[in-house]
């Protein structure tokens, strides 16, 4: 084979490369940038901190209340999960037996392949219609609380794992018993790229819609909930209910909205948690 | 003490979860299973009102709107994982990934309206249809959803490859074409594959944006191929008539049993991909 045969192939590789690849990062970008051209003309102040009464079918102001509702839920999802993921996180590396930890590093994999609307499904049956919670925040929260947990999980794992080794094993050089080393050693060094899966998971629970779709939303009426078991309004549900049941073009400039303001939202949290990762590493 | 209480109750707990999950699905679709026997998945047809369950149409449309996903992101997306990884400089290179996975972070009803005002009146005027509702309009949205996820990870695989394996590459003169095809390509697969099987069980799983443009109509393409024809998939079937059924029906039955079918791919696919992951 000769170099300029060899050349011609590499060229023809390269080139193909190229021809599928930049459509592939082409289109969502254009995509990107087409979803903000399309919010644009409803994106102000206004629209963020307006609320809708309902009866104009989310056409007249703005969506105040779609927002709280998706952080409200997305807050308390994390409030609920994080506990016990830190606590299975901390079991994994203090208390398991190697049995254990591959047992419960099958069980997270698995239970992070689970589509988000299996969760809705079982949050409906278990806490809608057998504890009678109804469609409200509180089953909301503990089904977004079921989607979060394996991200949550496995996230403070690999950060526990990062802390070098050493440092543990002085302190149990020391004589410090498990409590000790958890509150003093790891927690101190760690709690930072911690507070980062948090966002994380935040994120990830401000982007789902179909496990809350039948557990916590309704369309319209609610600013502020009155207690844990009544229904809220979530950004994510507005965009789907606005998308789905009307032709009115200013109707959809209002999911538009809404879509850019959620995709801003998710991203601020995504690039929040970088920065807070670097900072961490330090 | 406590400690150890928390830690135990709380590992106990989570790792219940998926257990707790299938017995719940399984406990509430046993109805359907008990009066109908097994033979409802296989069924063809699926009309409530008649007491008719078959699961076969969603199955396929779900099985189908996957494999065009699938066809469509995984070249684009190796693909433009290869240009990230070996020919951008690297600046670029960390500004398309940092895009990208912020791309990967796009909630689906986002993509489903996206769908819905931008991809169905495309289909309609290019292809000249009757409705842009279809298979293949779900394989598009789902490709586009999956694309950044495989870009992300399989970047990540060609970048693990050591240096020193692209350097002897070179001082062997076999070409970049032969670098990528004999070194590069085989020693990323295993992550690669991770990639896709990972994509897989989201794109089978996603839900509002595919029932917002599949048309979920109950029916198997005809003939079996005919990828522009409206059709129903597991998750849209469940998200469209889930606030329909009354509790406890046989339609609820076999609404939660879609469900469960679900989640048993999915346990299937995470086994998959679990056990390639402990074997290299």
């Amino acid at each position: 084979m000769n170099s300029q045969h060899l050349l011609a192939r590499d060229t023809i590789s390269k080139g193909i490369v190229w021809l599928l690849a930049v459509p592939a990062l082409l289109i969502p970008t254009i995509v990107l940038c087409y979803i903000f051209w399309q919010a644009a003309p409803v994106l102000d102040w206004g629209f963020i901190v307006g609320t809708t009464d309902g009866a104009g079918f989310g056409v007249s102001d703005g969506i105040f209340a779609q927002l709280l509702g998706s952080l409200l839920l997305a807050v308390m999802a994390c409030a609920i999960a994080a506990p016990f993921a830190l606590g299975t996180a901390l079991y994994y590396r203090t208390y398991a037996s190697p049995r254990q930890q591959r047992l419960l590093t099958a069980m997270f994999n698995m239970l992070q392949g689970i589509p988000p609307i299996v969760f809705g499904l079982c949050g409906l049956v278990v806490l809608v219609n057998l504890f009678a919670w109804g469609v409200s925040l509180i089953s909301g929260a503990v089904v977004l609380a079921m989607v979060v947990l394996p991200l949550l999980v496995l996230n403070t794992l690999a950060t526990l794992e990062r802390i070098p080794h050493g440092y543990t094993e002085a302190g149990m050089a020391l004589g410090l018993g498990n409590g000790a080393i958890i509150g003093r050693l790891w927690l101190p060094r760690s709690w930072l790229n911690l507070l980062t899966g948090v966002l994380l998971a935040m994120a990830r629970a401000l982007s789902e819609t179909a496990p809350i779709m039948f557990t916590a939303t309704v369309f319209s009426g609610v600013v502020w909930p009155d207690s844990l078991f009544s229904p809220v309004t979530t950004l994510q549900t507005h965009i789907f209910y606005l998308a789905q049941e009307s032709n009115d073009p200013q109707v959809i400039s209002i999911a538009w909205g809404s879509a850019a303001v959620l995709v801003l939202l998710v991203a601020s949290l995504g690039v929040l948690a970088r920065l807070l990762y670097k900072l961490g590493e330090d | 003490m406590a400690l150890k209480w928390w830690l135990s109750a709380s590992a106990l707990l989570s790792s219940m979860t998926i257990l707790l999950v299938l017995g719940f699905l399984l406990q509430s679709s046993w109805p359907l299973i008990q009066q109908q026997g097994a033979t409802f998945i296989v069924g063809t047809e699926w009309y409530p009102f008649e007491s008719l369950y078959g699961m076969l149409p969603a199955f396929i449309g779900t099985v189908w709107s996957v494999t065009l996903a699938l066809l469509i992101a995984l070249p684009c997306g190796v693909a433009a994982a290869i240009l990230c990884a070996e020919l951008l400089p690297p600046r670029l290179r960390s500004t398309v990934r940092f895009a990208m996975e912020l791309m990967a972070g796009v909630p689906s009803v986002v993509y489903g309206l996206l769908g819905m005002w931008l991809l169905l009146p495309l289909l309609e005027s290019q292809l000249n249809l009757l409705t842009g509702r279809t298979l293949l309009a779900a394989g598009l949205l789902l490709a586009l959803m999956i694309l950044p996820t495989i870009m992300v990870l399989s970047e990540d695989a060609i970048r693990a490859v050591r240096q020193s394996q692209r350097e002897t590459a070179k001082n062997l003169g076999i070409g970049w074409d032969a670098t990528l095809w004999r070194v590069l390509l085989p020693q990323a697969w295993p992550g690669i594959r991770v990639a896709t099987l990972l994509a897989t069980g989201r794109a089978m799983g996603e839900t509002v944006a595919v029932m917002l443009v599949v048309g979920s109509i109950d029916r198997i393409p005809e003939p079996f191929y005919n990828f522009l024809q409206p059709a129903q998939t597991l998750t849209s079937r469940i998200g469209r008539e889930m606030a329909e059924a009354s509790v406890g029906s046989l339609h609820w039955a076999a609404l939660l049993f879609c469900g469960l079918m679900l989640a048993t791919m999915a346990v299937a696919i995470s086994l998959l991909t679990h056990r390639k992951v402990a074997a290299v």
